[in-house]
């Protein structure tokens, strides 16, 4: 763009600031000599703001803006830009490995009319460099780290010691916010390099430590953690503990302050840090004779109280074996304390904000003294009590017992509990009471909880009442409560009064009746699909959906027609099943098409797994038609996840051959009489005709005894042959297959029925084909 | 070290978006740098709507806290520092400084020079610090002085030159904008070298020096047995400086009686060039001893133009000013209250004013009341259930005085009588309000040879005193009181 590096605005830009910095003549042709000052110090404050977009950038100007500042530029301006552009150099020169060479002392501007020199920010990839890292990102830099290995030549650590030691004598005339960013820009840019001893910074120290300045405190500590122990002896630290922790309760200070300064303390650079790093921690030398006055009481704003209250809790951590005697007890005065906010929280007209602040101390305690029962058992109580005083604050409960492990959780669901269940009845805290059991009733006291139901049934008039009764019916149904909740379920399902509340009833009642445990637990468990809507019916109906409703899946199971066997008094298809994955209560449903037979029956299978081989599954026909006919199947299956499913099957053919059942032998025996007296009685009503019936190579015998063997009633091998067919319900086809020729046999056929002789005329002439 | 943003919302409570932004503005040069180094987990700077909306839920500043919401009410979402991450259209902006002071929100975004996931410790961000310094150099620039809402309006405008100034491209460079608008009104002429930062002109007339003394005592106290009655004296020390040259040197000393109260805590401005280290260690934190260093205090300093706070100090006195007991009894329908108040020989007794209140939380309004008094006139306020014994310039000769009567209530009614979640049942206070002038409880004192000058001409030196009170309770002995771990330290 038209600023960027290479561009002519932006070559001629950096040599106009740099001038006008300079109060050269340039600048001087500019404005008149009153507004001189502040136009140096805007020009510095640009090129500040490009050396902090574009790091290096002003690298060759070290020497230049050095000079100036010794001279007669504005102080703060040239020191915050000098410490920056040195700074920056440092990181970047120790990047490519180079020194500082001559930067330092070259006063001639680089630019010299010249193009302006980018080399610097080139190499540099033109990152950005943090002008004050965060701790543990400095320490883990890999740029740090080289920072740190690069040496000077004693030139060098001279000419920069030099510069930073003009930069510090001059501070005390920068604003106290641009004094700390100069000490923080300083301190990070000279950590671990060699022969730029920290004492440099002593001198400031004293001063700095004496205001109370947030800034100029936070830039003490930002020292402290940038050099430790090479700067700050360990009472040095001592003393600086105590200023932060004077500064953190100075009533002369704003409270945002006090914030501040006390997670300065618990986040303290210590010298030597024992605990794990990151964590929130009081350190060593703030003892309990420190903390004093740094112990929350019920008179703090929330923000405060909570600080507190975290340090209070870190002292009676450590204070397993407390010295008797000298001290009030810390957990006895968190015992207090906890016991004041709950009273608070008890209050009836008091606003929410006392609730939230007592739970989030109490969750406080419970995450800084997890397994000190001597803290955990009163906390218990005290909730307890406080739930029995004031019932509303279930919600706050709920989210509590959702937050807290299972060490506090446990015992506290038991006590609540009881409190819930021991005074059952009408009351206005009802909706409150199901929603607390709703979350705390379990498998235990179950009589007392189903009692405590009971009565509240009774009360439960509005929708709102009825759904939060059915909800801790869900509850327990989730639990495995069976025997008493059947009898529960049925008196809702029959009393409530909104048709909404006797339906869910009714529905926990089917669940309960019907469904085994697991599969119970499954549909009432939290729905794997995130609710469209934050209502909690929505939530339990898609859980629902998801578990009990039948999902529509791709068929997980496969059906094949097998070999036509004939027995009995109806056609029977023979149908091998095959699973794909292991599926269990397989159901199957037929429908035909046309209604040409009667309504099938479902066939039904327990198990199927692929691999193991499944028996057929004999599928009778009632044919109301002799005709063949397509069957709709479809599967409904549960999976080994638990989900019911629902599969279309590809549909199954039934052919007109499928339909063909002997005659029962008559009594006499059958023979061509029989056949005879058959042949007669189609006509008049019926049919006659003839077809050719193409043979294979196997001729006439090979064709009747693989098609036709079961209906032939005379047979003369190979050449006659007299079939009688039984179709259901009640049709015939007879037929005589006699003097077949090499590649055919004229085939004389009789029926009774009409319709049935176009299919007997396929039949026949598809046969060799079918072979 | 830069800010990205800042804004002023003034806090509306009853209007419909409960707030309105008076002033916000970005800082583009910066921004690119957050987007630079927050990488993946960088989240722009919203509007002004949304921020309004989710800041003021974050600080629970929105009218409709009486559902439970489990992101502002959940007992795991704990903040204990005045620093926020709001939650904005589904991404969180964090660190966002934040806090309430006279009805205006004062809000701002440091930029913080890394990754954000995970968030850096908050001490290791360096413009958090940076960020409560201008929004406190904001506050005092606005609240100086400023009586009405057409002065707020008008210093509200000038901020944005002030900032051009004072910030600009984001960086704090002088958290006292008020040096900023001397720049602007007067480009100074040829101003010479080395003139600090923070010293915008020179003084040109008759050079004179004033010193303020402010002491604030306040008290906790409880009458009973295993509680200790506290109290603290807080000072604060005001100079203005009229000196002529750029950086004259300066020495204030303060001084103590020899009966006096060691000063402790004491905090300086940043404009002291050195301190002893006897003030630097003289702390409250420690078990006092007769060892105490007891001044005097010196403090060298080359002082700005302005008025400024020297600096701050505490003090533990032997005794409280007034010791006072309170008793209420709750007797079936009415309340029977004693009172009794003794002021210590060894203060001034010349108040400017004396003031008991004595508040009844949690009632109805106060329907009957008689009492009777040894001193004073008792102010009735029936609606707010609020006696007000005014004691007047004078304790009588004998040092103490004495109120006790009954009082009955009405019905309750929520709007107009105060809810306290302290003062329940029985549980009550009183609280003194007065001001004694001329008068420090420590004996701290300054005058004409406190003030050494290093400069041409001999200044005039006025050194001024006064005692206040605040947050002076005394507690009814009859009920439980709120107590701070230090009172339990017999």
């Amino acid at each position: 763009g038209a600023l960027g590096p290479t561009s002519g605005a932006s070559c001629r830009l950096l040599p106009l600031l740099l001038g006008l910095d300079a109060g050269s003549d340039l600048g001087r042709g500019f404005v008149p000599a009153s507004e001189q000052r502040p136009l140096q110090a805007t020009a510095c404050e640009c090129l500040r703001e490009l050396e902090s977009c574009k790091p290096g950038l002003l690298g060759g100007s070290l020497g230049l803006l050095r000079g100036l500042l010794g001279q007669e530029g504005p102080v703060q301006p040239l020191s915050l830009l000098l410490a920056l552009a040195l700074r920056n150099t440092l990181v970047l020169q120790s990047r490519v490995g180079a020194g500082l060479g001559g930067l330092l002392t070259d006063k001639v501007p680089p630019t010299g009319g010249g193009p302006w020199d980018w080399t610097l920010v080139e190499e540099g990839d033109g990152r950005l460099q943090p002008q004050a890292p965060s701790w543990p990102a400095a320490e883990e830099g890999e740029g740090e780290r080289s920072l740190t290995a690069r040496e000077h030549s004693p030139e060098e650590a001279r000419e920069l010691r030099a510069a930073v030691i003009q930069l510090l004598d001059t501070s005390y005339l920068l604003t106290p916010v641009a004094q700390a960013q100069l000490l923080w820009l300083l301190g990070w840019a000279l950590r671990g390099l060699q022969g730029q001893p920290p004492a440099l910074f002593k001198p400031q120290l004293v001063r700095l430590l004496g205001t109370a300045q947030l800034t100029l405190l936070h830039a003490v500590l930002a020292l402290k953690a940038a050099f430790g122990e090479a700067l700050f002896t360990a009472q040095d630290e001592a003393l600086l503990l105590r200023r932060l922790t004077l500064a953190a309760q100075h009533p002369a200070l704003p409270p945002p302050t006090h914030l501040f300064y006390l997670h300065c303390l618990l986040s303290f650079p210590e010298n030597w840090p024992l605990g794990p790093e990151g964590e929130e921690a009081a350190p060593l030398l703030l003892g309990p004779q420190l903390c004093r006055g740094l112990l929350p009481s019920l008179l703090h704003d929330p923000m405060a109280l909570l600080a507190r209250l975290h340090l209070l809790c870190l002292l009676c951590a450590e204070d397993e074996e407390e010295e008797k005697g000298q001290l009030p007890s810390p957990r006895h005065y968190l015992e207090e304390l906890l016991a004041g906010l709950r009273q608070r929280a008890a209050l009836d007209e008091g606003p929410r904000a006392l609730a939230t602040v007592c739970f989030q101390a109490s969750y406080l305690v419970t995450r800084c003294l997890a397994g000190q029962p001597t803290v955990l058992t009163p906390l218990i109580h005290g909730l307890a009590q406080l739930y029995r005083v004031r019932p509303m604050l279930a919600s706050h409960f709920v989210d509590f017992l959702d937050q807290v492990d299972s060490e506090l959780r446990e015992p506290l669901k038991v006590v609540l509990r009881q409190e819930v269940v021991s005074r059952p009845g009408r009351d206005e805290a009802l909706c409150w009471h199901l929603k607390m059991l709703a979350k705390v009733a379990d498998g235990d006291a179950q009589s007392a909880t189903l009692n405590f139901l009971q009565a509240a049934a009774a009360h439960c008039t509005n929708w709102d009442l009825q759904q939060g009764l059915l909800r801790v019916c869900r509850a327990l149904l989730r639990a495995g409560v069976r025997g008493g909740l059947v009898d529960l379920l049925q008196v809702l399902a029959r009393q409530l009064e909104d048709p909404d509340g006797r339906d869910h009833a009714r529905l926990y009642y089917i669940l309960l009746a019907h469904l085994a445990g697991p599969k119970l637990g499954v549909a009432l468990g939290p729905s794997l699909a995130p609710p469209a809507l934050a209502s909690s019916l929505v939530a339990e109906n898609q859980g629902f959906v998801a578990a009990l409703m039948v999902q529509e899946a791709p068929a997980l199971v496969r059906l094949s027609v097998g070999s036509h066997g004939v027995k009995g008094p109806l056609p029977v298809l023979k149908l091998q099943p095959e699973a794909l994955e292991p599926i269990y209560s397989l159901e199957l449903r037929f429908r035909v098409e046309g209604q040409l037979y009667a309504p099938l029956e479902a066939v039904h299978v327990p198990c199927l797994c692929p691999g193991r081989p499944a028996r057929p599954l004999l599928l009778p026909l009632q044919p109301r038609c002799p005709a063949p006919a397509r069957l709709d199947v479809h599967a409904l299956y549960t999976t080994s996840t638990g989900l019911t499913c629902h599969a279309h099957l590809p549909p199954l053919f039934v052919n007109f051959a499928d339909l063909f059942l002997p005659f029962p032998k008559p009594p006499g025996g059958a023979g061509l009489g029989f056949f005879e007296e058959l042949w007669d009685s189609c006509l008049p009503e019926g049919a006659e005709s003839r077809v050719w019936c193409p043979l294979g190579p196997q001729g006439l015998e090979g064709l009747v005894s693989h098609h036709l063997e079961p209906f032939v009633v005379v047979a003369q091998p190979p050449t006659s042959y007299y079939v009688a067919i039984h179709l259901p319900p009640n049709s015939k086809l007879l037929l005589r297959l006699e003097a077949a020729l090499a590649d055919g046999v004229p085939v004389a056929l009789r029926t009774d029925d009409w319709a049935v002789l176009p299919l007997a005329g396929d039949y026949l002439r598809g046969l060799a084909a079918a072979l | 070290m830069a800010q990205r943003a800042v804004w002023l919302i003034s806090h509306e409570p009853g209007t419909p978006l409960c707030g309105t932004v008076r002033f916000s503005r970005r800082y583009p040069t910066v921004e690119k740098r957050a987007r630079v180094f927050n990488g993946a987990s960088y989240v722009p700077i919203p509007e002004d709507g949304p921020f309004l909306k989710a800041l003021l839920f974050e600080l629970r500043l929105l009218d409709d806290d009486k559902d439970f919401v489990e992101s502002r009410d959940s007992c795991s979402r704990i903040n204990k520092t005045s620093i926020y991450g709001l939650l904005i259209g589904g991404e969180e902006l964090w660190p966002v400084v934040a806090f309430l002071k006279n009805d205006i929100i004062y809000a701002c975004v440091p930029l913080v020079e890394q990754t954000l996931s995970p968030r850096p410790p908050l001490i290791s961000v360096s413009g958090v610090s940076q960020g409560f310094e201008f929004l406190f150099g904001i506050q005092d620039f606005l609240y100086s002085g400023q009586k009405n809402d057409s002065e707020l309006n008008t210093k509200l405008s000038q901020l944005p030159d002030l900032l051009l100034q004072a910030c600009p491209f984001g960086t704090l460079l002088d958290a006292n904008l008020k040096n900023s608008l001397d720049n602007t009104n007067f480009a100074s002429v040829t101003q010479p070298q080395k003139q600090p930062a923070w010293k915008t002109g020179t003084y040109k007339g008759k050079p004179q020096v004033s010193i303020s003394i402010t002491e604030k005592v306040k008290s906790m106290q409880y009458d009973k047995q295993g509680i200790a009655d506290t109290w603290q004296v807080v000072g604060t020390v005001t100079c203005k400086c009229d000196l002529e040259g750029i950086m004259p040197n300066v020495t204030i000393s303060l001084n103590l009686p020899t009966n006096g109260s060691p000063l402790q805590d004491i905090l300086v401005h940043p404009c002291v060039t050195s301190l002893d280290s006897a003030i630097l260690t003289s702390s409250s934190i420690d078990a006092m001893d007769d060892s105490a260093f007891s001044g005097p205090y010196k403090f060298p300093l080359t002082p700005p133009l302005e008025s400024f706070n020297l600096c701050y100090y505490t003090s533990q006195v032997p005794v409280p000013p007034i010791l006072g007991f309170y008793q209420l009894k709750e007797e079936e329908v009415q309340l029977r209250i004693t009172i009794n108040l003794k002021l210590h020989e060894s203060v001034k007794n010349n108040f400017e004013f004396c003031e008991a209140h004595i508040p009844f939380y949690n009632r109805g309004p106060i329907k009957h009341l008689e009492y009777k008094t040894s001193f004073g006139q008792l102010e009735v306020f029936r609606e707010k259930s609020l006696l007000i014994w005014i004691i007047g310039q004078k304790f009588p000769k004998s040092m103490e005085i004495s109120l006790s009567g009954t009082v009955t209530f009405g019905a309750k009614s929520h709007e107009k009588q105060p809810f306290d979640p302290i003062c329940i049942g029985e549980t009550a206070y009183l609280k003194l309000h007065f001001r004694i002038l001329d008068y420090t409880l420590t004996g701290c004192y300054a005058d004409q040879h406190s003030v050494q000058v290093f400069a041409s001409g001999k200044p005039k030196i006025s050194a001024y005193r006064k005692l206040i009170s605040s947050d002076y309770y005394i507690w009814n002995s009859k009920a439980p009181a709120p107590v701070t771990y230090g009172s339990l330290l017999l």
